[in-house]
């Protein structure tokens, strides 16, 4: 085995070393001791995917732009592969984000770059499937294969993305061994990398930079044209004149980032831009009391959900290491499109020790000793695609009496009638591979030793929605566009359709699930949208 | 047990109207104190109680009863944990602590009906099991935030994730540039 605990990183890679040569104005809300009163052509809120692709595109127009951001400002130098720091960091709510009835942990990035700092680097352009589907059923329109592709095609050269040229580490392989044993379809990942170490950290904040995240690409790019950006500033509403909306009002966070410092920060804009992605976009807008006359914001809040199944092995996994998603199966995804029961993607996850234990779904030695096998330990993930059959609408975005966001999105019986298929797939191909002992992500699961033991094991367990673990790391939906605005919150231009100069530019605006891990999904489709908002203020 | 059952279904609506959610929203300050036990800064001196009794289950083979060095830096890495959530995470995991806390929920729900510090190994597992295996979908929950909790605060500590085999991190040296790095991919 590698250990790459004596290897030794540095952090000459940082751009923000060189922020102060490069002329970037950066601001922290925290420090601020008076309010702070901005203008520019555009303001953005969230600096994740949707973000940092708007803020490039629009800064390199020569507009000038705001970008705000209520996480904090956290670059490679500080990326110390700790979990304790990045989980606090670096997650909304420091991982501890859930479901309302505490039936799914919701993983998204919160710090400058979103969630694009803390994924795992999986690529996939929105399936032609999911396109055609939102063109025929959700009235979407100029989102076809054919007219989405040079978008993609520009930012895959912009953020690198290619298929991983090296092997997959274990944790990858072994999904590849067992679907080509059991004759699944699989493929290999294209990722958003450039000069990856292979370390297997892009979870806790590339070391190195390698990854292509709007930290180090987009953000730099908006910051070198002239962008401004101002971190642990949480937007509380739009500001609004009559139809029209004026730009933003946002709080400035404490240096914890856990509450507010009582300075105030306004930015007046031409044009206002939310992306704050699936959770956060929908509160801003509950927050600010817009029209909504088909009460469509928040609602079909889409999550992957997503479960799991562990597998133990004689020869090493360290899954720890290694870039984290290598390997997928769409084998099960595409059997139907909306009718039948729910398809899934199979993936693998890293395992570092704590998020291991985390989702183990098991106490005492059950837990103990499965975890002093951690390094023997592959771990399978099937991600299910919500939002396409009508029994699958998805959750709804809620604000609470401090206008805090909370997703009620319950774990209904169709689902779990795809997790508990999913486990048994899963299982089936953990010992396929040679697993001595597998375990479904239930309270009642345990390392069965056989896969008959295993299959009849899974039959009866009793697969409700507490029992069963299901998470997700994808947030999509919430605001989904579409040209009827009786069933959609902004048009296929990413405008608001109840009001003037607002615009929505992140993975809300899906009206569906993607069926895919989301970043390349927002990356082009916003590509697209901002490209279409300058050709208005050129016009 | 049919007639726990009765009391259960009861709890659930009463639990249900007080804990209307895990993760966050409800606004009750709960009935235990609200002032944090010494040497911590959320953790309260009974959910103290309750978490020295259920580690040593939910980390059983790591933690004994009796390893109070163990205990107090577990509880120690659970009370960071809870700094470094969220606010909302925080009112609903203290409010699942007031649900295993208060004498009568404490008994209907766990079967502990002494006070956690009378609690042994075998209550506490029992207790958990309860939780577990208990047809209210908010126990179920209560138990599933706990045993993550758990055994996130206790994995958190460096030196325990590397009885996983783990052999930890590189390491990240500020202004250093990387010696002898693994092999880099080839570029695209």
């Amino acid at each position: 085995m590698t250990d790459l605990s004596t290897v030794t990183l540095g952090s000459t890679t940082d751009p923000y070393n060189r922020a102060a040569e490069r002329g970037w104005d950066i601001t922290d809300a925290s420090q601020l001791t008076s309010s702070l009163d901005l203008e520019a052509d555009v303001v953005i809120v969230g600096t994740g995917a949707g973000g940092g692709t708007a803020a490039e595109t629009l800064s390199k127009a020569g507009l000038s732009v705001v970008l705000l951001e209520a996480g904090p400002l956290k670059t490679s130098s500080q990326f110390d592969m700790e979990e304790r720091a990045a989980y606090r960091d670096l997650y909304q709510e420091g991982t501890g984000r859930g479901t309302k009835d505490g039936g799914m942990v919701i993983l998204q990035g919160r710090s400058v770059g979103g969630s694009t700092t803390v994924n795992w680097t999986t690529s996939f352009r929105t399936p032609p499937e999911t396109l055609k589907f939102w063109a025929e059923h959700m009235g979407v329109s100029g989102c076809s294969v054919e007219e989405m592709a040079p978008y993609y095609e520009h930012m895959e050269k912009r953020l690198s993305i290619h298929k991983w040229p090296q092997p997959p580490n274990n944790n990858n392989a072994m999904l590849q061994r067992a679907s080509e044993k059991l004759g699944y379809s699989w493929a290999t990942i294209r990722r958003n990398v450039r000069g990856c170490l292979n370390l297997g950290y892009c979870g806790l904040g590339c070391p190195v930079d390698a990854k292509q995240s709007m930290l180090v690409t987009t953000i730099p790019g908006a910051l070198d044209n002239k962008a401004k950006l101002v971190h642990r500033a949480r937007v509380v509403r739009v500001l609004r004149d009559g139809d029209a909306v004026k730009g933003v009002e946002a709080e400035a966070l404490t240096p914890d980032d856990r509450g507010t410092t009582g300075q105030k920060i306004t930015v007046r804009a031409t044009r206002t831009i939310l992306a704050g992605g699936a959770i956060n976009t929908p509160a801003v807008l509950l927050r600010s009391d817009v029209p909504d006359p088909g009460e469509r914001i928040g609602k079909r809040t889409f999550l992957h959900p997503t479960t799991l199944a562990m597998g133990i092995y004689d020869e090493s996994i360290d899954p720890f290491y290694g870039a984290p998603q290598s390997i997928y199966s769409d084998h099960f995804q595409w059997q139907n499109i909306h009718t039948g029961p729910v398809g899934f993607k199979l993936e693998v996850p890293p395992l570092q020790p704590a998020f291991a234990a985390g989702f183990y779904t098991a106490a005492g030695e059950e837990l103990t000793q499965s975890m002093d096998k951690l390094n023997h330990t592959q771990c399978m993930i099937a991600l299910m695609r919500d939002g396409f059959h009508e029994q699958s609408q998805g959750g709804a975005v809620e604000i609470n009496d401090k206008g805090q966001p909370l997703l009620d999105y319950p774990v209904n019986e169709y689902l779990l009638e795809g997790v508990r298929r999913a486990w048994s797939i899963m299982l089936e191909m953990q010992f396929a591979t040679g697993a001595k002992t597998a375990r479904p992500a239930h309270v009642n699961g345990k390392h069965y030793s056989s896969w008959k033991e295993a299959k009849a094991a899974v039959a009866a367990l009793d697969a409700v929605a507490h029992k069963s673990k299901v998470g997700s790391a994808h947030v999509m939906g919430g605001c989904p566009m579409g040209d009827d605005p009786n069933q959609s919150v902004a048009d296929c231009d990413g405008k608001f359709h109840h009001l003037d100069n607002l615009y929505i530019m992140d993975g809300s605006l899906f009206p569906t699930s993607i069926g895919a891990n989301p970043q390349l999904s927002i990356y082009g489709l916003v590509y697209k949208l901002s490209s279409t908002l300058l050709t208005h203020f050129q016009a | 047990m049919p007639t726990d059952r009765r009391e259960f279904l009861k709890l659930s609506m009463a639990g249900a109207a007080a804990l209307s959610t895990m993760s966050a929203g409800a606004t009750l300050s709960g009935c235990t104190s609200s002032v944090p036990a010494s040497g911590m800064k959320i953790l309260r001196p009974e959910d103290v109680e309750l978490l020295r009794a259920l580690t040593p289950a939910v980390m059983k083979g790591k933690i004994a009863p009796t390893d109070t060095a163990q205990l107090d830096q577990t509880l120690q890495s659970f009370d960071t944990l809870l700094v470094d959530l969220s606010e909302p995470v925080v009112i609903g995991v203290l409010q699942a602590f007031d649900v295993l806390n208060m004498g009568l929920t404490r008994g209907l729900t766990t079967g502990q009906w002494s006070a956690w510090s009378k609690a042994s190994l075998e209550d506490a597992e029992s207790a958990l099991a309860r939780l577990r295996d208990s047809g209210i979908g908010l126990l179920n929950a209560i138990y599933a935030a706990v045993i993550r909790l758990i055994a996130s605060s206790w994995y958190l500590i460096p030196e325990n994730a590397l009885t996983t085999g783990y052999p930890g991190p590189p390491k990240k040296v500020a202004g250093v540039v990387p010696a002898a790095p693994p092999a880099k991919e080839a570029m695209p």
